[in-house]
């Protein structure tokens, strides 16, 4: 059996194996092909000396559906809702989270108004049919759709939760008149009710899904075509994996899909070394990342919105807590119209990327500024398989940074990661102390190509004691995709007091989203865990109570009951014991346990390599022990200042830390207190 | 000199206590105007009253204001008169200030048995017996003992023992017990919370270093609204504005007056020209107005604290409508704050072109209140939704559509499938208005409708947003905004009639109609760029008729392009009429 595990991020393409048979893991890193995604696969494969043939199981995540959404790429969209629902995408919920800005700005609707049709049929709540749908409304539309040459529709309709009838005979009339434009239903997604957060995540799955269905399939065309014959999985913003079927019809799911690896990976390595609280931290090459992870569990998202809760899409699915800044290796420094320094966030990507790439890039980056200061090696850079090129980064950051500024150019670099760090320090204190969490209670687990070099000196600013860098810190999220189960999850707003609940008609609820769910997952045998969104009547939100099949059966309105009860004490210290309570919705999720790989012991010595030149902090460089992490042995004990080089990566201990090779290999620094 | 990891910790920790009580209340509460609404507030105070942290995003004219309340009950009761669980109660206007549904729930908090502060929450509660006003019943209500239960100052909980007498008194004596007392529980454990999370704050760091870095707060909040004050020319700054009337005294327009006068960093708030207290429930005890004006115009993104208003001076004279004296009837206390905001915004908009948008809607929401009874399951309902109305235009850019008011921060309309999950109505339609925006270079913000058919008999409030002879301004040359309005048709009539009735009985079948209202215009209307209005023509926000009499665009009726030619001759028109 072999696992392998690709990662799509804005910058590299990473790849990470397990072969069970020998207990060895791989790994690999190319240049993202913006273009043609798939190359950049193939690369890996290559580069990594895996016959794709052999592999059993690919496991995918991507960027391709965020990008898609937040660049505002996708499709144009159009959008068939209920009579009288035309605005309610532009109206949404009404709220200025951000209370006291005057100049506040509400999400922007992804159809434009010209683009949503209303459609004259009505459901009621519970799903009777008030006003029946006239089948050629839908055609009409469907011309209108044609004609104007849209790409994508997604479909709408309210309380289509409860009855998916109306959804079901639009969207197979659209696609047989539509042919092979992408057609979209919200109860395709979920069934859930709120129906301006509805219409959005149904009209995001239409506007990415042209791009990332087809990206999808071309993968898997092109993997098929270079001799793979095992399983393609897509990795989803839940933790779990998919079929590329299903990724193709639910394209949303993958909003995450690239980040959730790392966290993965991020709870079991962190916990595995006896911190049970750890912060993930992972820099790429377009942006920084941080999660929490308390008691081994990563934090979930509760109402996710892509760009940001004051004026971002709101999307209706479980994913992973995670903030992002605008911070990467290829983040571009620059100067603003009145001469300050800025980092981010327009990155330079991967093509034309850095200056010292030699592709074709100008802008300085971060990681210009690193190549300067002499952290990164410009001769063993990607395991010397790219070369650096020093002269050109320095010339870069004299000419636009340094000179303009009346800088040495070594201050010009140091001022470029001082900001960084200063940005990237607030995505992690705003998942930590903003939350009312002390860092100092936490191991920051430092990830993505860039994250080793910045994390010790984010860690020194918010007093964060230990800094862990595990294996493949550049693959992690890939390392994490290995780790991660297939899941899938169902949803069906259900409303119904639960004194009088019918428990037949809650079976039979049971059984269809059960059907659905084994109908996505492909391993047989997928356990079920069935939720109760329970609340207090009069009450709106909700506690998730987890039930058995046997109690559904027995009816058990007693033990669901007291389970509610106690959880609602557990978590808010009051319950109402003699208040009647209420089901409002029905969760399934589908799990299918993968096989895990182990990591292997590190072998070696403890001696330094040779010795660098660095610049660490303000003053003339010093002269750094240089490690290669692949040859430390378990237990080897480094004192900084040093830097510990690998391939895709390379970690800054500076003077006072003090870095410990643990038994399982990862990189464990102390800070200087 | 505390270190300053320690004081960021603590800088962040304070905000995320208040923020953990209020999402602890907002999920766990019973009715909407707090889980949806977010009428509410948490915070935590010292032991004079001055605010340490209070939760973001709740409704803003809850700023700061619970510290009169503190600075009474430790006058009666003195610093030693609090023992650990005690719970207090209190709605009483005489300095509560407030309509009596706003429930004051606390707790002092005690480290090593010396009082160091209080968790507190203000709440709304659905109702809270005599005339309902919460659902809308104020201008009938023409004193405090019509309105409802008054509660001064009183321990629902005694040193952790529960007060029957008072919980019974209390129960018996509102229209849904069952809501309200969930929601007294919610606010207590809300309470609980945050006195838990103070003192292990205490406990961790100790009461001189907790103590000393959150002076160290005030003052840094002070600071950095001091610089944006100075920002702002020297000058003595006026504006003037009117609310139709106080819904008892007919053709009676209240006066609002605001009077700002900036003095380096200093900045005074003078509404001593606002009218004097009135005989309908207009009134109020609360600098809310100034307080929610000055911080969106200084530290709009921060956590709010008392070192947020220290460099503010607010003057309302005893006897004027927002300091009105006991037992001046506050039932609708805060209608007419948003228009107070707005007409400090206005008196600024010279000095600090900037900083300000053209008026807003200015209403607390296109409120939407039905109650009946539901003859699927004999219950009571109540349908309550706010929605939102335009804001006005911007020195840069159009005003947003369908957005609460400058008071209402993150309170959220409810949606058209819960509602109609949960009361016995159908919504047939939201929709933003086409032409209510105020014209201008930067167009005002659309209001909406929002029709709703009830299949129960019931009563709809209905009760005439006061703001028709003085409706959202534009600034620059900008044209005013549309105005809010309630039409119904009855099950049997044909036609849409305007409406101003409180709690009007409808047979099942009826519609109503809620309309919000728009935003003014900023700049001349035509400055504004054509291919914009053609975009609005095309979205539908403006009519074709509209781009040509507000904007002087002529377009083609397929909505192909602009007609250049006819566009320069209508426009140059209109400028030659204007300078004459």
């Amino acid at each position: 059996m072999l696992f392998v595990a690709v990662d799509i991020g804005g910058t590299f393409t990473d790849l990470v194996a397990f072969d069970q048979a020998n207990q060895r893991l791989y790994s690999a890193k190319r240049l993202t092909t913006p273009d043609h995604l798939v190359d950049g696969i193939l690369n890996c494969v290559n580069a990594s000396g895996l016959a794709l043939t052999e592999a059993t199981q690919l496991i995918h995540g991507s960027t391709v559906a965020i990008n898609t959404l937040i660049e505002r790429k996708g499709a144009r969209t159009a959008l068939l809702v209920t009579k009288g629902t035309r605005d309610v995408y532009a109206i949404g919920r009404g709220n200025r989270p951000d209370a006291y800005n005057l100049f506040f700005t509400r999400p922007k609707p992804l159809a434009p108004r010209a683009a949503i049709y209303e459609i004259d049929e009505r459901l009621l709540a519970g799903g009777v049919v008030r006003t029946p749908l006239d089948p050629a409304d839908i055609e009409a539309a469907a011309k209108q759709i044609a004609a104007e040459g849209y790409e994508a529709v997604a479909v709408c309709f309210l309380h289509s939760y409860a009855n998916v009838a109306h959804e079901e005979q639009a969207s197979a009339i659209l696609r047989r008149a539509l042919g092979s434009r992408y057609v979209t239903a919200s109860h395709e997604i979920m069934r859930e009710y709120r129906e301006y957060e509805r219409i959005s995540t149904t009209a995001v799955n239409a506007y990415i899904g042209p791009k990332v269905s087809g990206y999808v399939g071309s993968l898997e065309g092109s993997l098929r075509d270079s001799g793979f014959r095992g399983e393609l999985s897509i990795m989803q913003s839940n933790g779990g994996v998919m079929s590329p079927e299903i990724a193709a019809k639910r394209p949303v799911m993958m909003m995450e899909s690239g980040p959730v690896g790392g966290i993965i990976a991020c709870a079991q390595v962190a916990s595995a070394l006896g911190h049970s609280n750890s912060i993930s931290f992972d820099m790429g090459g377009t942006t920084a990342k941080a999660s929490l992870v308390r008691d081994g569990m990563p934090a979930m998202a509760e109402g996710y919105y892509v760009g940001g809760y004051e004026s971002g899409d709101p999307v209706m699915i479980p994913v992973v807590d995670v903030i992002e800044v605008g911070t990467g290796g290829g983040s571009i420094a620059w100067l603003d119209e009145v001469g300050a320094l800025k980092v981010g966030p327009r990155s330079a990507g991967s093509s034309p990327g850095p200056i010292c790439y030699g592709l074709g890039g100008e802008q300085p980056t971060i990681t210009d500024a690193n190549v300067v200061l002499g952290r990164l090696d410009p001769t063993t850079f990607l395991g010397g398989e790219m070369k650096l090129d020093l002269d050109a980064a320095r010339r870069g950051i004299d000419e636009k940074i340094a000179k303009p500024l009346g800088l040495s150019m070594d201050a010009a670099a140091r001022a470029i990661i001082d900001i960084a760090i200063a940005k990237m320090s607030l995505a992690v204190r705003q998942v930590s102390v903003e939350k009312g969490y002390d860092p100092r209670d936490f191991a920051l687990v430092a990830s993505g190509g860039a994250g080793p070099l910045h994390a010790v000196a984010i860690a020194r600013e918010l007093n964060i004691p230990t800094v862990v860098i595990p294996w493949f810190p550049s693959h992690f999220s890939a390392l994490g995709m290995l780790l991660a189960d297939e899941r899938h999850d169902a949803v069906r707003t259900f409303p119904a007091p639960l004194d009088t609940l019918d428990f037949k008609a809650l079976a039979g609820a049971v059984a269809e989203l059960e059907g659905d769910l084994r109908s996505m997952a492909r391993q047989a045998g997928a356990q079920i865990e069935i939720f109760l969104d329970l609340r207090y009547v009069g009450q709106e939100f909700n506690l998730s109570i987890p039930v058995t099949p046997q109690q559904i059966a027995a009816q058990d309105r007693v033990g669901i009951r007291a389970a509610f009860d106690e959880l609602h004490q557990a978590r808010y210290e009051h319950n109402a014991e003699n208040e009647p309570v209420e089901m409002i919705n029905l969760r399934l999720i589908a799990r299918a346990p993968r096989a895990k790989p182990s990591m292997p012991t590190p072998g070696g010595s403890s001696a330094p390599a040779r010795k660098r030149d660095a610049i660490m902090h303000a003053g003339p460089a010093t002269s750094c022990d240089v490690y290669e992490r692949d040859a430390l042995a378990a237990g080897a004990l480094i004192h900084g200042p040093a830097l510990i080089q690998e391939y895709g990566s390379t970690t800054v201990v500076f003077p006072g830390d003090r870095c410990e090779v643990a038994a399982t290999g990862e990189l464990v620094i102390h800070l200087a207190k | 000199m505390i270190d300053p990891v320690t004081l960021e910790v603590i800088r962040n920790t304070l905000p995320a206590i208040a923020n953990e009580m209020a999402a602890d209340l907002q999920r766990t509460s019973y009715n909407m105007m707090i889980y949806e609404v977010c009428d509410f507030c948490t915070a935590l105070t010292d032991m004079q009253g001055r605010l340490i942290s209070q939760n973001v995003g709740g409704v803003s004219h809850f700023v700061a204001d619970l510290g009169v309340i503190i600075e009474d009950v430790v006058a009666r009761e003195g610093v030693d008169g609090f023992s650990h669980e005690d719970v207090f109660i209190t709605n009483h206007q005489r300095v509560a200030g407030q309509h009596l549904n706003n429930i004051v729930i606390y707790m002092p908090i005690l480290h090593r048995n010396k009082l160091v502060g209080f968790a507190m929450t203000r709440a709304h509660w659905i109702d809270i017996g005599g005339a309902s006003t919460g659902l809308g019943a104020s201008p009938l209500v023409s004193d405090p003992w019509f309105e409802g239960l008054q509660l001064d100052q009183l321990r629902i909980y005694e040193a952790g023992k529960l007060n029957k007498t008072l919980y019974a008194v209390i129960r018996d004596n509102i229209r849904y017990p069952e809501s309200s007392m969930g929601d007294l529980r919610a606010q207590i454990a809300a309470c609980r919370l945050g006195v838990r999370r103070l003192i292990e704050l205490y406990d961790r760091y100790g009461a001189d270093v907790v103590e000393e870095s959150v002076t160290t707060i005030y003052r840094e909040s002070e600071t950095r609204c001091r610089k944006v004050v100075a920002s702002i020319p020297d000058g003595v700054y006026e504006a003037e504005s009117w609310y139709d009337d106080d819904s008892v005294t007919p053709n009676d327009p209240i006066r609002i007056h605001a009077r700002v006068t900036v003095a380096g960093s200093d900045m005074t708030i003078d509404l001593s020209g606002c009218a004097s207290q009135r005989r309908g429930g207009v009134n109020s005890r609360t600098l809310a107005a100034a307080r929610v004006a000055y911080k969106a115009l200084t530290e709009p993104s921060a956590a709010v604290n008392e070192g947020s208003f220290f460099a503010l001076k607010t003057i309302i004279p005893e006897g004027k409508v927002m300091m009105a004296q006991f037992p001046a009837p506050m039932g609708g206390w805060s209608l007419i704050v948003p228009t107070v905001v707005d007409t400090i915004f206005k008196a600024l908009a010279g000095a600090a072109p900037h900083l300000i948008p053209a008026a807003h809607h200015g209403l607390l929401g296109g409120s939407i209140v039905f109650i009946g009874k539901d003859p699927r399951t004999n219950a009571n309902f109540v349908l309550q939704s706010l929605e939102g109305g335009g804001w006005g235009g911007r020195p840069h850019g159009d005003g947003e559509s369908a957005s609460v008011s400058v008071c209402q921060g993150n309170v959220k309309n409810s949606p058209i499938e819960s509602m109609e999950i949960k009361t016995p109505v159908v919504v047939e339609e939201r929709s933003l208005r086409t032409d209510s925006g105020g014209p201008g270079q930067y167009r005002g913000g659309l209001g909406i409708d929002v029709r709703v058919r009830n299949l129960v008999e019931g009563k709809w409030n209905m009760a005439r947003p006061r703001r028709r002879k003085c409706p959202p301004w534009g600034l620059r040359g900008g044209g005013q905004g549309g105005g809010a309005e309630y039409f119904l048709k009855l099950a049997e009539t044909q036609d849409f009639e305007s409406v101003d009735q409180v709690m009007r009985p409808v047979p099942a079948d009826s519609q109503v109609i809620i309309r919000t209202g728009a935003g003014g215009g900023w700049g001349d209307p035509m400055e504004r760029d054509p291919q914009l209005v053609l975009d609005d023509v095309r979205s539908g926000f403006v009519s074709l008729e509209g781009a040509l009499r507000d904007y002087g665009v002529a377009i083609d009726p397929g909505m192909r392009a602009v007609d250049i030619s006819a566009t320069q001759a209508a426009r140059a028109a209109r400028r030659r009429v204007a300078a004459e």
